[in-house]
């Protein structure tokens, strides 16, 4: 048979542990309570009656049995709660104020004869009752025995009442216990069905799903808020696969769907005996060509992002930056651009040659495509006062606005005035990619400002991390 | 010129005949790396092009085994790993070309094409000629006929390459990765203007164009 939802649940597995506990805790220290409270109580008594038999038996010894006799009648008259008795060897009764010992006879004990009795009484009401009482029976030298008694019964009553209490608390305890304990489990249920209702939904696919939060600043809490910040992160990078996804798709679809018309136009024309296959199929190529270039950015940057740099080596970036510059300058001024370079010496850096020329090349070959002619393109690599390099392009084109700017770097996005120049998209993704293999990040900013009509321009910046133990740059 | 293809991939393998033959060369093919490796020892070949990964013996372990043998036949390695390890360790077994899968025919002939004409100008040369072209590589210096041509040190570079390839077709990426010396992806032909450029060097104002441009593969320097 399964037991009950609630006894299988954590936390009031916890609570009835608990509880235990805490039951047995109690008992203890209750029970100490008891018995020390007990004891202390007889033998306070138990010390008022030796006390008064030392001082009748001193009364004997030095006066003898009259005085005794007498001081036993003096205490009767007296009154007060002992109870006295003095017998002679017969246990005749000699005096005292009650009649017979009501310790059962016995042998006489050197130092006196300690032992429990009852003593009958009625109550206020009449009725009788049986009280606890101690008393001692002391040899005296003449052969008679004195016997002194106290009735302990208020003590006994305490100690009733006490117990009583005590089964009290113990109850209460029981009560508050089981009680805290279900609004303990009840709250913890509560968070812990919140979160494990955003789990059977994730399960389910929905990512949407966040746990409720309380700001409390318990474990659970911030359980939820781990676990929410894990679907926020899921979440983007599902949506940037489910992105990336479409904008293959997309960018593969547009080349694809232009090289099928080419080659639909190309076989209606040959048809026609208009023309040859050659030029479409030649055109046919250059898409597929095309397709390629996209599938291969995208793979290299999938394997950026995953592995990081391949291969690094220390090399100077100085001399690369010169190859770019020299390689890039002559399409700077075919296009009637201005291009400009300034290349500070002894850059060194790790990292990946190939990626890194790719980088620079991606952002050289943006600013010259988007900079219209007349304008300026400014490209420049020097060390920053923090001692990393930094590979900067300036143009003077249109720029990007700032809102765009976080955007432009993420894969397959293009602005719109951006799209009837040739491109995937993909450049400034795989700048970014090999910035962040390289440790390093990609920072956009605006140009120049307005330049003969022209502007604001945008600035590009590679910045990477300098090769250890070059970052004082004196080599 | 005669040239061992050794390639698994059967049609792969049929098209790459196909065309090395239809531009002039005997082929042969071995379907694996331990057949290529029977083959080149029958000797007589100008260039091996062989596939990176092959059932039994793959390219590397075959053309390590190659090289321990003397063979020093120009190898083109051919592979759909297209990394920069990947090249680093095919060119360390003993490979002397590295061409990423898929390419463009053109770019596997002018490439083999080049490979093959390394090997026959071995010896160490000062002056260059092709046609009434002429390079003197210790004056730094280019003549086309009497006329002297004011060269930058790049320009230099990429004609003494175009020279030494005359009459072969020379692609893009081949003058990126040999002239330039990098293998990345340049965006735009910015290869195309500094051809553009030097072209009008030594071009402009002879009534014969020596530098030509190859549809579909790239430029061609003739005589």
């Amino acid at each position: 048979m399964k037991l009950p939802s609630l006894f299988r649940r954590t936390p009031f597995r916890l609570t009835l542990l608990f509880l235990a506990l805490f039951v047995a805790t109690a008992s203890a220290v209750l029970a100490y309570v008891y018995v020390a409270s007990a004891s202390e109580a007889r033998a306070r008594a138990e010390a008022g009656v030796r006390a008064e038999v030392e001082a009748l038996t001193a009364v004997y010894r030095t006066r003898g049995v009259d005085a005794l006799n007498q001081a036993l009648v003096d205490r009767t008259l007296r009154g007060g709660s002992y109870l006295y008795l003095l017998m002679d060897k017969d246990r005749k009764t000699i005096t005292g104020n009650i009649s017979t010992s009501p310790l059962e006879p016995g042998a006489a004990v050197q130092g006196g004869r300690w032992d429990d009795f009852r003593l009958t009484d009625t109550d206020e009401a009449g009725k009788v009752r049986k009280r606890q009482a101690i008393g001692v029976e002391m040899p005296l030298a003449g052969g008679e025995q004195l016997f002194v008694g106290e009735d302990i019964g208020d003590i006994e009553a305490y100690l009733a009442r006490l117990t009583q209490a005590l089964w009290g608390a113990m109850i209460m305890v029981l009560i508050l216990g089981i009680g805290g304990g279900l609004v303990i489990s009840r709250r913890v249920e509560k968070s812990m069905s919140g979160l494990n209702r955003v789990v059977m939904a994730v399960q389910e696919g929905d990512l949407k799903v966040r746990a409720p939060v309380t700001h409390s600043g318990d474990e659970l809490d911030e359980l939820g808020q781990g676990l929410n910040t894990m679907l926020d992160r899921l979440e983007a990078s599902m949506a940037s696969i489910r992105h990336a996804g479409d904008a293959i798709a997309h960018d593969l679809r547009s080349p694809l769907t232009r090289m099928r018309a080419k080659l639909e136009v190309a076989l209606m024309d040959a048809d026609a005996g208009k023309v040859s296959g050659v030029d479409a199929l030649g055109i046919a190529l250059d898409e597929a060509d095309l397709l390629l270039k996209t599938f291969n950015t995208v793979l290299a940057i999938a394997r950026l992002q995953a592995g990081g740099a391949p291969d690094p080596k220390v090399f100077d970036a100085a001399e690369l930056a010169t190859d770019m510059a020299e390689l890039y300058e002559p399409s700077g001024e075919d296009k009637g651009l201005e291009f400009s370079s300034e290349i500070e010496k002894g850059l060194m850096i790790e990292g990946n040659q190939p990626f890194l020329a790719q980088a620079l090349a991606n952002i050289i070959d943006n600013a010259i495509k988007y900079t219209p002619s007349g304008g300026a393109v400014k490209f420049r690599a020097r060390r920053r006062s923090s001692g990393e390099i930094e590979f900067s392009v300036t143009d003077t084109g249109p720029g990007v606005p700032d809102e765009d700017r976080e955007r432009v770097l993420q894969r397959f996005v293009r602005l719109d005035n951006s799209r009837t120049e040739a491109g995937s998209g993909l450049g400034l993704s795989l700048v970014t990619a090999v910035a962040e293999a390289h440790g390093g990040r990609v920072q956009l900013d605006e140009g120049p400002g307005a330049y003969g009509g022209q502007g604001p321009g945008l600035r590009v910046a590679l910045i990477l991390p300098p090769a250890s133990g070059t970052a004082s740059g004196t080599n | 010129m005669r040239i061992l293809v050794v390639e698994d991939d059967a049609e792969a393998a049929t098209a790459m005949v196909r065309g090395l033959s239809e531009a002039g060369h005997e082929v042969t093919h071995a379907v694996d790396g331990a057949f290529g490796l029977l083959e080149s020892q029958k000797g007589g070949y100008d260039v091996y092009v062989v596939d990176r990964m092959m059932p039994r013996l793959d390219g590397v372990g075959m053309v390590e085994t190659v090289r321990k043998g003397g063979d020093q036949t120009p190898v083109l390695f051919l592979s759909a790993l297209g990394e920069v390890e990947d090249r680093v360790t095919g060119l360390k077994a003993g490979a002397d070309d590295y061409l990423v899968k898929p390419y463009a025919f053109a770019e596997l002939i002018a490439r083999v094409e080049a490979l093959a004409r390394r090997r026959e100008t071995g010896g160490v040369q000062t002056v260059l000629k092709v046609g009434d072209l002429e390079m003197n590589l210790i004056a730094r210096t280019v003549h086309r006929g009497a006329t002297e041509i004011d060269l930058q040190p790049r320009e230099f570079q990429l004609l003494e390459f175009l020279m030494r390839h005359a009459g072969q077709s020379v692609t893009r990426t081949m003058l990126l990765e040999k002239v330039w010396e990098y293998h990345f992806d340049p965006q735009t032909n910015v290869i195309d203007v500094h051809i553009s450029r030097l072209r009008s060097k030594i071009d402009k104002g002879f009534d014969r164009a020596m530098l030509q441009t190859v549809r579909g593969a790239g430029y061609r320097l003739e005589a």
